[in-house]
């Protein structure tokens, strides 16, 4: 065998190789996708369609319709304003809260801070089922529409206490990914702003904040998803039908339509758009936010 | 007028058995205008020591005074003084003029214009006012060490602290920056402290230096009093490249002795030497004559054998070893061809030999050949 | 991208030491670093909790010291306060009344009576066979979940390290399912494991494997398996982000060096790089211990409160005791024990961290 008989066929067992590594990962891309390709095209069937058709397959002439849409549309409709109502405060609030205890407690340095920071980082681990029947009894004794004569709080009482609780379980996992992040910020620098006469807010303010934009995108792309796509506080903390958020109400959807699942499928599909859209734009912040959860 | 004074200046580390002793009982005064280098390998308490004086790091013991006035209490901010980091650490997300501003607006009251006035003028002196609208991030590496000299400099401080500020350059860049510091230093004439664990920095760019080693002051002196009368053997161990040679033995009534190797002592030094029972003979490598030709003759002379010659180019670096006895470094001329195996023979002239104490590493005799130049010098 | 918080914790002990910590000098340059004699900076684990103003013994000027370093916590405390007092108040204040309410026996309406305490649920669910169920159920899904998604992640991680064309694409499309609601993936599963229609059984049948076509979510024998399958879809991605990380923090020269030294690809993985993974594993294996003990927003969906006793879960069951049938004391009981189950896992993972000084 010449060289370049080796050369050459050495050439193609590597192609083969690669073949056979793209092969298994477009059959894993088919795994991942299966589940939601499938709900797609059932959401475009009609229920004859659906019962006598594979679910991958395209919906058949005739049995195309998109009238599921508009009804999981119609059902889903309040429960997506009530979700963005009360996701979008809770995470912008639970990120700076995160922010700034994570500057706190990584870049001023103060004896004993590690064991706060303990408090915070085994935050993230506890179980919700744990703190769940305390957090009944709290809400309900405090009362917010009962005691505040507002009508704006009173009509979103079970929104708002489902806000707050979000963003107070929210802040340990947002402070564990600012802290990684501003540890990685020049010491120096921080300490060259002291020389140069700026307080700790002031720092805060005029280094570090600007500094924190690309890891403010990843903790609320991350803490968005992670209270948009909640169930139990909602199922737990809400009981007004008028404050339902969109999980629940996609929860009753599936419950109330037990055969139609063209229905189900649609619903699915736009209780889970924001975060749908919100990840096909922003998979790179939402990867790093996963990451930093580990 | 501002004369910076460490007094007895002390920092531990950590509390009870787990305490580290960080710099211990360091003094030096640093006159108005000086350029102090404060040298040693690292883990020596330098940084420690400067961070001190800017108030990043608390004081153990001991005071710390910038014209006169107590600064132990005094927050970074209220002292005075102005830091150049090893990074720089410049404001990534500011402009140049942001960053020179920047100090401006938190410490002082200045105007706008008072302001902008000063950061023009120091950008021009410093020859970066085309770069004052870029960010640091745009910038090469020697640029932003300009910068960072900038924002320094653009507050006028009482003293300068510059923590190896060089050491983030390429070799070429940093050997014009040195001269560029000191023209730049003796035309502000501020009072500057400079942390460096590079010899060759502290030997060509301060007006003293200050030699620490395990947080002990080893020596205060101008670069060729330090180089050449060496106040003990680290010292003389630390400045010079290659480093000066040290062959440990006992003090034999008039004559050194190790194994294989006996040097005899003049009268004077004997003199020095008695006393100590062990002594370190020390000689640096340029003071070490080679000769192949076996024309050398005298008391101090050795035979020896040529391991391994490194040309340097402008100097051989010759590594010897004296038979039957030590190991020495010689120095001789780029252009001398010398072959490693050969038996030389090599003088250590005793007017150029060093001798410290065995146990104490104290200087008991150091080389005569430059007193008067130095005491000139010293006046 | 880190491999986790831990692996962040350990770059940020570096940050936060460096400036306060008992480092004798920080003075080494780059090229220095390597050769300078050992710093308390880059071994000393321990010393990290005095990442403060440590400074000296006590008979050197204690009051100007202790004003230094209480000037510094005093900075602080606007920053962590408020975050710290809800995290307080919301995470430990609420485990802490879950305790004392799991020690009275409320049940029903009314408020509990704080007056007696016992530790009656306590026995009352160690004899209870729906609970040794869910108990068991739990340890198998934990199990089985974890090890599975970990396998699948660390392939799929290893395969986009290959240096593969729209590297990104692909692990987007791994990580999708993560993005999804508990909720929305549950709704999916449910339509793949329909027994007539779904997805799964057609496939079976389309390759003539009829005789394998099973009620997945109704038939006791597969419900359990069914789920972790389905939970392993969700997370596996995630698996794969954390190992990706890992894999490439692992020096290019490696590979090359293993390569030289004649190793196949095979053993150079088992032998040289998955060895080196395992902070991601231990990182990784925790938060999904963590998210199978939080299962219960799918198992929820697909079968309500009661997924009979083959598939019940620890999570599912605290919440039917509690809010289904309202016995409020006893669900605060079984909540303990899923708390003891998370602070079993997470307990000793922190402490390991912290002795090793990567805290």
């Amino acid at each position: 065998m010449s060289a370049a008989d080796r050369a050459r066929s050495a050439a193609t067992g590597l192609d083969r190789s690669r073949v056979a590594l793209y092969l298994v990962l477009l059959a894993m891309v088919a795994f991942y996708l299966a589940p939601l390709e499938s709900g797609l095209m059932t959401a475009f069937k009609t229920p004859e369609g659906f019962r006598t058709t594979t679910p991958f397959a395209l919906p058949p002439i005739g049995e195309f319709t998109v009238s599921a849409w508009g009804m999981a549309f119609e059902r889903l409709s309040s429960g997506l304003l009530n979700s963005a109502m009360m996701a979008v405060p809770a995470t912008v609030l639970s990120a700076l809260f995160g922010s700034l205890a994570a500057y706190g407690l990584t870049n001023l340095s103060w004896r004993g801070q590690i064991g706060v920071l303990m408090l915070f980082v085994a935050g993230v681990f506890i179980p919700y089922q744990a703190v769940l029947v305390p957090l009944t009894q709290f809400w309900s004794f405090v009362d917010l529409g009962g005691r505040i004569p507002l009508a704006f709080v009173d009509e979103y009482q079970g929104l708002i206490n489902l806000g707050i609780t979000h963003v107070a379980y929210g802040i340990p996992i947002c402070t564990v990914l600012f802290r990684s992040y501003y540890a990685t910020i020049d010491e120096d620098m921080l300490e060259a702003a002291r020389l140069d006469g700026a307080s700790a807010a002031t720092i805060y303010r005029r280094i570090v904040l600007p500094l924190s934009v690309p890891i403010f995108a990843v903790t609320l792309i991350y803490q968005f998803t992670q209270i948009w796509n909640d169930l139990l506080f909602a199922i737990v903390l809400v009981s007004d039908p008028s404050n339902q958020v969109v999980t629940v109400a996609l929860n009753q959807l599936q419950g109330s339509f037990v055969q139609q699942f063209n229905l189900q499928m649609a619903g699915a599909f736009v209780a889970a758009l924001p975060t749908l859209v919100v990840y096909v734009l922003f998979g790179e912040q939402f990867a790093k936010g996963v990451a930093g959860e580990t | 007028m501002a004369q910076l004074e460490l007094d007895s200046v002390t920092k531990r580390f950590g509390e009870g058995d787990e305490s580290v002793l960080a710099v211990d009982d360091v003094n030096v005064d640093i006159a108005d205008g000086e350029f102090l280098v404060l040298v040693g390998p690292s883990g020596c308490g330098k940084s420690t020591t400067l961070r001190m004086v800017a108030g990043l790091e608390s004081i153990t013991d001991g005071e710390i005074r910038l014209g006169g006035d107590r600064m132990n209490e005094k927050r970074p901010a209220e002292r005075d003084i102005a830091m150049v980091f090893q990074s720089y650490a410049l404001y990534p997300h500011m402009t140049v003029r942001q960053n020179m501003r920047f100090g401006l607006e938190e410490s002082t009251d200045l105007d706008d214009d008072e302001m902008d006035e000063r950061v023009e003028d120091t950008a021009e002196l410093l020859d970066i006012t085309e770069l004052l609208d870029r960010k640091p991030g745009a910038l090469s590496g020697g640029q932003q060490q300009r910068v960072a000299l900038g924002r320094a400099i653009v507050r006028e401080p009482a003293a300068f602290l510059m923590d190896e500020p060089l050491s983030n350059l390429d070799a070429k860049l940093r050997s014009q920056m040195r001269t560029e510091l000191q023209q730049l230093q003796d035309d502000l004439d501020t009072t500057t402290v400079y942390v460096t664990h590079d010899q060759t920095e502290a030997m060509t760019m301060g007006d003293r230096i200050a030699i620490l080693d395990a947080g002990e002051l080893q020596q205060v002196a101008t670069p060729l009093e330090a180089y050449h009368r060496p106040a003990n053997r680290f010292v003389a161990g630390f400045i010079g490249e290659p480093s000066m040679n040290f062959v440990e033995g006992a003090v034999d009534g008039d004559a050194l002795t190790a194994d294989g190797f006996r040097y005899p002592l003049g009268e004077s030094v004997a003199a020095a030497v008695d006393g100590s029972a062990n002594a370190t003979l020390g000689i640096r490598p340029e003071d070490i004559t080679v000769d192949g030709s076996g024309s050398l003759e005298g008391d101090h002379t050795f035979d020896a054998t040529v391991d391994v010659v490194e040309p340097m180019g402008d100097e051989n670096v010759v590594h010897l070893s004296i038979d039957g006895g030590p190991q020495l470094i010689a120095t001789v001329d780029g252009l001398r061809r010398i072959e490693s195996g050969t038996a030389v023979t090599v003088e250590i002239p005793e007017e150029a030999i060093h001798v410290f104490d065995g146990s104490s590493g104290e200087a008991l005799h150091n080389r005569s050949l430059d007193d008067a130049e130095l005491d000139d010098r010293r006046v | 991208m880190s491999s986790g918080i831990f692996a962040a914790l350990i770059r940020d002990t570096g940050g936060s030491v460096r400036s306060d910590g008992p480092d004798v000098d920080s003075d080494a340059a780059g090229d220095e670093a390597s050769d300078a004699e050992p710093r308390v900076r880059t071994d000393g684990g321990t010393v990290v909790d005095g990442a403060g103003e440590r400074s000296g013994s006590a008979d050197a000027e204690p009051s100007l010291r202790s004003r230094f370093r209480r000037s510094r916590f005093l900075e602080s405390i606007p920053f962590w306060g408020p975050p710290g007092v809800l995290v307080l108040f919301f995470v430990y204040g609420a485990i802490g009344w879950n305790f004392v309410i799991s020690l009275t026996g409320w049940e029903g309406l009314g408020s509990p009576d704080y007056s007696s305490l016992s530790t009656e649920m306590y026995t009352q669910l160690l004899a209870d066979s729906s609970f040794h169920a869910a108990f068991q159920n739990t340890l198998v899904l934990l199990f089985a979940f974890t090890v599975l998604s970990l396998v699948v992640g660390l392939l799929l991680a290893i395969l986009v390290d290959q240096k593969i064309r729209l590297e990104n694409t692909f692990r987007t499309i791994y990580l999708l399912p993560m993005s999804l609601s508990f909720v929305v993936t549950a709704i999916f599963w449910s339509w793949m494991y329909n027994p007539s229609n779904g997805l799964i059984n057609e496939l079976l049948r389309a390759i003539g494997l009829d005789a394998l076509t099973q009620a997945w979510l109704s038939d006791p024998q597969f419900k359990l398996a069914a789920i972790i399958f389905a939970l392993m879809w969700q997370f596996s991605g995630y698996c794969m982000v954390v190992y990706l990380a890992g894999l490439r923090a692992i020096p290019e020269s490696q590979y090359e060096a293993a390569r030289i030294d004649g190793a196949s690809t095979t053993r150079l993985y088992w032998r040289v790089i998955i060895p080196q993974l395992r902070a991601s594993t231990m990182s990784a294996a925790v938060v999904l211990v963590v998210f199978a003990l939080k299962a219960f927003d799918f198992l929820f969906v697909l079968f309500g409160v009661n997924p009979g006793q083959s598939a019940d879960i620890l999570s599912v069951m605290m919440y039917r005791v509690a809010f289904d049938r309202v016995q409020w004391a006893y669900g605060s009981a079984v909540a303990m024990v899923l708390f003891a189950m998370a602070l079993g896992v997470i307990g000793p993972y922190l402490y390991l961290q912290y002795r090793r000084g990567e805290l």
